[in-house]
């Protein structure tokens, strides 16, 4: 009886590893890379102090590849009906941190209900100010002293601004799901969401300034691959 | 008139609670005020801690604002604007026109009550609305106002708190229209025989003045309080401009309205309303002086006439306060004209007091001590404000703690006194007891002494450049460096005026029970409140209405056997 009921399990297990993989990817940029400027924080010299390197603007950040930094890709929709009614709202705290007067990351994703985390690593004032359209906006000022404060969010909502109106530099962007099948692109542009059930889904890229595009995907027992090539956007007539 | 009313049982709630009478109106408002006073004032003590010692940890009530116990910019903003708001649309207006004027003007004009009883009650119950409305803020989710007592937009139409700031306002708005109409009507129609305009004590003069401006100048700020609402509720644009651009976004609203419209319907209030809360004060004061100093007011007439002239000048100086809006050179030249003919009025007044004291055998009892110490705490409120009324000197001085030093010794060394003035003086017509004078005098002296210590070093560190409303007292800013170290001291002061307070409330309470027993004219007065029994009589006020023969402030006449002589005494036929 009990090699039956371990027997049941492993198969179960296996049939359970076998139906969940990973869908990876690069992001790149099709055209020729703009010159970011740097960030001039001279107004703050906290800000000065508190930076290692010369920051520079964070709207489009690319490798020597044309890889695109801090895209957030998302499963948008499931065509197959794989993804659940719920999923459970992870225990660990998403981060994002206000350093050397950047926030870091500067694009984040995290669950709904999911305690995000802000920190302030700086020995200044910032003020972190939500500007969601769909969640509760929230404008909360975080002095030198306060050095975390943790906020949820309580609705599915696309990539929304978040920016601080001390260091009016300062911006982030936040995503709010009610899946776990999300990810950000790494310094090389590429990325992974992790554990996606087998089935078939849309995915889509988003990017602050270049936009949004969607694929259609099958993820299978080896999973998917799925890259984007984004353009500069043209400029409105 | 007969006094049957007096006979007529009513039940405790009717009597003290639900009552018609000016009296207990008056009592009810002046308690009310005297409450919310100190709950304005208590905001500032734990504002004035974060001011002297930026992020450090609140103490005794730190807790109150998150695990930390420390004030942070948005509690700080909301703890500002609500002080300011508390102090004046709960505290002082209530308490000076509210309570004084209710109490007191029907028994120096020889009245039995103001003209319409349940009138005035619904003007009570509406501040009381207000009030409650108010302090309700702070307990909501958004908590309470935080774009300043002013309610500039487009910050205020879009910053959180603000909703409920505007209803509260609609309430006191009405609360205020209600009782200065029925103070103008019970002062024109319900004078006791022979008591002609020129024979009103100058406190009723400063109390008719004061509700004309009331009922002329609020309802521009009830309808700009409705329409801000508007704003916020319904989506209008009464307020916002069109292309708003906030923290860098771009506002969804339709747009086309003017922020600058609110700012010219608010100050066009919020002008005359200065004078609001001054002239009350200044007609305590005049009793008060002329009491104590035993002589008639210097210049009466022209006291009235200046007090009339200040009334009708105080509606064409409110855009001294925008002189940075850009409105051009030709309205500013306009309106810093008129704020400098203002001020003529208002000297008038001070002086015609000053030479008031000339030559007098003061009496320096606790109520004089107060209605002196006015007048050069109101000279040096006034006279720091002829700076600002300049558009050269207001362009660097706007907005900076020089121009909270100047209002503030307008109103609280000013205006603050002048009321204390008043209690202590009319106390004993209201309980029959005088008020306790060593505790009186244990009241005052810190009082003036911490006062100063307060406001003073504002003129400092507004000369060197600092900002209002800055959550950090000039911490983060070169500028202020210099002038930084002053904040604690100011701190110090603020917290030991609130133990000044001591006195006084423990005096208040104490002399209903303990305070020596006086006849009805214990100071040897004039006026006719006097002449009535002490407490007067339930709504009828007088044993029989009196009929005046005399002058409000005969004192030390020559050929006469006492040193005063009551408005109601007959004159001797020759």
């Amino acid at each position: 009886m009990k090699i039956r009921i371990i027997g049941t399990l492993i198969i179960m297990v296996l049939i359970g590893v076998g139906y969940a993989a990973d869908v990876k990817g690069k992001i790149t940029f099709d055209g020729k890379a703009p010159k970011m400027k740097p960030l001039r924080m001279d107004a703050d010299p906290v800000c000065v102090a508190n930076s290692d390197i010369k920051p520079r603007k964070e709207w489009l950040i690319l490798d020597e590849n044309n890889s695109i930094k801090n895209v957030l890709v998302f499963v948008k929709e499931s065509k197959s009906g794989s993804l659940a009614d719920s999923y459970d709202t992870p225990k660990e705290s998403a981060v994002i941190d206000q350093k050397g007067c950047v926030y870091v990351p500067h694009v984040l994703g995290i669950m709904v209900g999911q305690t995000l985390d802000i920190l302030n690593s700086d020995g200044t004032l910032h003020n972190i100010h939500a500007l969601p359209k769909v969640n509760k906006e929230f404008n909360k000022a975080m002095p030198r002293s306060k050095k975390q404060m943790s906020v949820k969010f309580d609705k599915v909502e696309a990539p929304f601004k978040v920016k601080c109106d001390v260091h009016p530099w300062m911006g982030a962007y936040l995503g709010v799901f009610d899946h776990p099948y999300f990810a950000v692109t790494d310094d090389s542009g590429a990325y992974t969401i992790s554990g996606l059930p087998a089935g078939k889904y849309v995915i889509e890229a988003w990017h602050e300034k270049l936009g949004t595009q969607t694929a259609d995907i099958t993820v299978d027992d080896s999973g998917a691959s799925q890259d984007f090539l984004f353009k500069k956007p043209s400029k409105k007539k | 008139m007969s006094n049957d009313h007096n006979h007529h049982e009513e039940s405790f709630f009717r009597k003290y609670i639900w009552s018609t009478d000016h009296k207990i109106i008056g009592i009810q408002y002046g308690f009310t005020a005297l409450f919310f006073l100190l709950v304005g004032f208590s905001l500032m003590m734990v504002m004035r801690w974060q001011l002297a010692y930026p992020e450090t940890r609140i103490p005794f009530v730190g807790s109150i604002f998150g695990d930390d116990g420390i004030l942070l910019p948005e509690i700080y903003n909301s703890l500002g604007a609500m002080h300011g708001t508390i102090m004046i649309f709960l505290g002082i207006v209530p308490l000076a026109v509210g309570a004084f004027g209710n109490y007191l003007v029907p028994l120096q004009i020889g009245a039995p009550d103001m003209a319409f009883p349940k009138l005035n009650a619904a003007s009570y119950w509406s501040y009381l609305v207000g009030g409650l409305v108010m302090m309700s803020s702070f307990f909501t989710e958004e908590g309470a106002a935080r774009s300043g007592w002013t309610s500039y937009p487009p910050l205020a139409d879009i910053e959180v708190g603000q909703t409920i700031w505007l209803i509260g306002m609609i309430f006191l708005i009405t609360s205020s229209l209600l009782g200065s109409m029925n103070i103008i009507t019970t002062i024109v129609q319900l004078r006791a025989p022979g008591l002609t305009w020129m024979r009103l004590p100058f406190f009723v003069w400063a109390q008719l003045v004061t509700s004309f401006l009331l009922v002329l100048a609020f309802p521009p700020l009830e309808a700009a309080a409705v329409l801000q609402l508007m704003d916020r509720v319904v989506g209008t644009s009464f307020f916002l401009p069109s292309g708003l651009v906030v923290s860098g976004e771009l506002m969804e609203v339709s747009g086309g309205g003017s922020p600058l419209l609110w700012q010219h319907l608010f100050w066009f209030l919020a002008h005359p309303e200065v004078y609001v809360l001054i002239l009350p004060a200044m007609g305590i004061v005049s009793e008060v002086i002329a009491n104590n100093s035993r002589k008639p007011l210097w210049g009466y007439n022209s006291l009235v006439f200046a007090t009339i002239f200040l009334g009708f000048m105080s509606f064409i100086v409110w855009a001294h306060h925008m002189f940075l809006t850009g409105m051009g050179t030709a309205m500013s030249a306009f309106f810093q004209t008129t704020t400098m003919i203002i001020s003529i009025p208002s000297v008038i007044i001070l002086s015609a007091l000053f030479i008031s004291l000339w030559g007098a055998s003061i009496r320096f009892n606790t109520p004089m001590l107060f209605a002196l110490a006015f007048l050069p705490m109101f000279g040096i409120g006034g006279l720091t404000g002829l700076p600002l009324g300049l558009a050269a000197a207001d362009i660097y001085l706007h907005d900076t703690y020089y121009v909270i030093g100047h209002f503030h010794y307008v109103v609280a060394p000013g205006t603050i006194f002048g009321l204390f003035a008043g209690i202590y003086y009319w106390y004993p017509k209201i309980t029959g007891r005088k008020m306790n004078e060593s505790l009186g005098k244990l009241h005052f002296w810190p009082s003036l002494l911490f006062m100063n210590g307060i406001f003073m070093p504002m003129f400092i560190q507004g000369l060197a450049g600092v900002s209002r409303r800055l959550w950090d007292g000039g911490l983060e800013y070169a500028h202020a460096s210099g002038v930084f170290h002053w904040n604690e001291f100011m701190s110090i002061s603020a917290w030991l005026l609130g133990l000044a307070q001591i006195p006084f409330i423990l005096n208040v309470f104490y002399s209903i029970f303990r305070g020596e027993k006086v006849d009805n004219n214990p100071w040897e007065s004039t006026t006719l409140e006097w002449s009535a029994p002490s407490p007067p009589l339930p709504h009828v006020n007088f044993e029989t209405l009196p009929t005046v023969y005399r002058d409000p402030y005969e004192y030390s006449l020559p050929g006469r056997n006492r040193d005063f002589t009551p408005q109601s005494e007959p004159k001797k036929n020759k």
